[in-house]
């Protein structure tokens, strides 16, 4: 397939109608929820109703079945609106990949179709109070009795965990085996001894919930176990590799309206006698924000392209997660300084596109790691 | 009952609109058309509610306009609409409400049509006159400002409700009918994303502008049309004046005073 940047009729239709969602439903609370730390759940159900979540999920089990072209570009609309309740539309698409990748056509129809069915939320149990880079060193024990599984432990910094009510949780049989004893399975939320613990009090994506998911002797059937044993930490690896484009994609969302804020602004806010936009050092950052902001958008696009054709693309999906939420970072700050002191103001909006940015840096693994499979697949070529 | 909604793309209303370089339209290089036009979207979700409610056959969207417009019939299609015609007109025509009516009304007489549902004014041009016009060419009664309609399929008979100045009328007329709308029953809904993919697949017919003329010319042969000769944008606003003030008392004091004694409102 030649390449072309024209997006197909569907492409822009599907763009629309995220637009759409994003300017008549989020952008409207996105303040509100922010301040509040509010969840707005009549966002989420709004969002499924449209067809808006469950995204990756085959449109034979009651998902979307988009490319992940196609998601990324509803991802930016949508994280230009609101970042925070970007991340709890994702999570879905987060805790769901695994029963995509791993599940069996009985699982996908028992779970996945009545699930995608109905609005629901759910939620993907990797991370733990320990550590979430290092995934393979998690601690939460699965112990084989008879035809079921009893899982312990706690889950951490867990998206929608306490309004969810499917889990996809990651759990070790034997830690001494490392990445090799991980296994992955499907908890329902009216599991006897599944608790939601803290709900935390974020610094950014305040629309969005985060709890720790607490396990006591959660018992899971056979049915539920997702792969083999011991095959949960490459289901984890793969649904990250699929899904860590998109937050690329959302960082985008966030960058670009923070852009356009600053940049309306820098035409509107005069000194010296002129729009601030006509001083070089302030056109400088426009110019800076704007080549930033392009290259995050391809970078993501052409990660997302490159999934779609079949190919693996662990180096460029890093590249684009890694590259496009540090240059949010960037974007966000200089926006902020470009509306001086109104931008470090609560009563105007840039401010928490910084906030909202910086989640991009930390989730769906950091930028350290990012970096640290960028240079071994780049390495790899030489040797 | 076959139902048809005439819809028009049109320039979004965000958009910062120049004069062309013609002077007669719009420069429309770099503005985003689109097709929230409120009374249109009013007129398809009310055809739809019609398909809903009485069980119509058929609901076909339909417009006139250059190959841009194909987004209108698509979106509508997306909404719930079974069929799309599009009669292309090259991109830089600049048709008046009459020709416009004409040529809707050559190809609608070539299909079946109970209800022809338009909205009353384009949100561009604001003409308003396709409506009546279309009623009078196709030979139908034609009715404005409505706000609810319901079919009775046995009698054809319509029953409508429109507002008129202080008050709503309620009133009955026969279909086959041209119905063009104030608003509608219900806000218009929203294409979901499976109704989008889905719409891909629905028939969409061209009709070449040619084909469509010698309709129009079958059905009536005099094509009296207006022509606009210049375009102008609004002046700039001037005249805003600033009040200075050190409280919100005297900031009253001197508001009320202009008003009364400058704009003599009070």
């Amino acid at each position: 397939m030649p390449i072309s940047f024209d997006l197909t009729q569907d492409q822009k239709e599907l763009q629309t109608l995220a637009a759409k969602f994003a300017r008549e439903e989020m952008a409207p609370r996105a303040a509100e929820a922010d301040k509040k730390g509010h969840f707005p759940e009549e966002v989420y159900r709004k969002a499924w109703e449209l067809g808006l979540m469950n995204l990756n999920v085959a449109t034979e089990y009651g998902g979307a079945g988009l490319p992940l072209l196609e998601q990324c570009i509803i991802t930016e609309e949508l994280a230009a609106a609101c970042g925070g309740m970007t991340t709890s539309i994702l999570a879905n698409c987060l805790a769901l990949q695994p029963i995509n990748l791993a599940g069996t056509p009985e699982q996908k129809e028992r779970v996945l179709r009545p699930f995608c069915g109905k609005y629901g939320l759910a939620s993907f149990g990797l991370t733990e109070p320990s550590g979430g880079t290092d995934a393979a060193a998690l601690k939460t024990r699965a112990e084989k009795k008879g035809d079921h599984y009893v899982l312990n432990g706690q889950k951490c910094f867990i998206t929608n965990a306490p309004q969810a009510s499917l889990y996809t949780i990651f759990a070790t049989l034997d830690p001494a085996k490392r990445d090799k004893g991980i296994t992955a399975f499907i908890v329902p939320r009216d599991s006897p001894g599944l608790s939601i613990g803290k709900e935390e009090d974020k610094m950014g994506q305040r629309a969005s919930s985060t709890a720790t998911v607490l396990l006591e002797d959660v018992e899971v059937s056979k049915e539920n176990l997702l792969g083999k044993e011991g095959e949960g930490f490459r289901i984890a690896m793969q649904t990250l590799d699929s899904t860590r484009t998109p937050i690329g994609a959302l960082a985008v969302g966030i960058a670009r309206a923070a852009l356009e804020q600053a940049a309306k602004y820098s035409l509107q806010r005069t000194s010296f006698g002129k729009p601030i936009a006509q001083h070089q050092a302030v056109a400088a950052k426009i110019a800076n924000m704007t080549i930033e902001l392009e290259a995050s958008r391809l970078l993501t696009w052409r990660s997302a392209w490159l999934v779609d054709q079949g190919h693996r693309a662990s180096l460029e999906s890093s590249i684009a997660k890694c590259f496009s939420s540090d240059s949010a970072m960037r974007i966000c700050d200089e926006a902020i300084q470009i509306f001086g002191g109104y931008g470090y103001m609560r009563d105007y909006p840039v401010e928490k596109y910084l906030r909202d940015a910086k989640l991009c840096q930390i989730y769906e693994g950091a930028n350290e790691i990012q970096r640290q499979v960028i240079a071994r697949e780049f390495l790899k070529r030489f040797g | 009952m076959d139902v048809i909604v005439c819809v028009k793309h049109v320039p979004d209303a965000e958009t910062r609109l120049r004069a062309s370089s013609s002077g007669k339209w719009i420069d429309t290089d770099g503005v985003k058309f689109t097709v929230n036009n409120t009374y249109d979207e009013a007129a398809a979700e009310e055809a739809l509610r019609l398909k809903e409610k009485c069980g119509a056959r058929s609901v076909r969207v339909i417009t006139v306009g250059p190959a841009r417009a194909e987004e209108a019939l698509r979106y509508v299609l997306s909404m719930g609409a079974d069929e799309a015609t599009h009669i292309e007109v090259p991109a830089d025509a600049l048709l008046d409400p009459l020709t416009v009516a004409r040529l809707l009304a050559g190809v609608i007489k070539t299909l079946p049509h109970d209800i022809v549902m338009v909205g009353k004014q384009a949100a561009d041009d604001e003409a308003g006159v396709v409506g009546s016009a279309l009623g009078a060419l196709l030979g139908l009664p034609s009715y404005a400002f409505v706000t609810q309609l319901d079919p009775d399929a046995a009698s054809k008979t319509l029953k409508m409700h429109r507002y008129v100045e202080g008050g709503e009328e309620h009133f009955h007329g026969p279909f086959p009918a041209v119905v063009s709308l104030l608003k509608g029953a219900a806000d218009p809904r929203t294409p979901t994303l499976p109704n989008i993919l889905k719409a891909r697949k629905k028939p969409l017919t061209k009709v070449p502008l040619a084909d469509a003329e010698a309709k129009a010319r079958a059905l009536s042969p005099t094509a009296a049309a207006g022509s606009v000769r210049s375009f102008l944008l609004p002046p700039p606003k001037t005249g805003a004046k600033m009040i200075e003030f050190q409280t919100p008392e005297e900031a009253a004091e001197k508001l009320v005073r202009l008003l009364r004694e400058e704009a003599k409102v009070l």
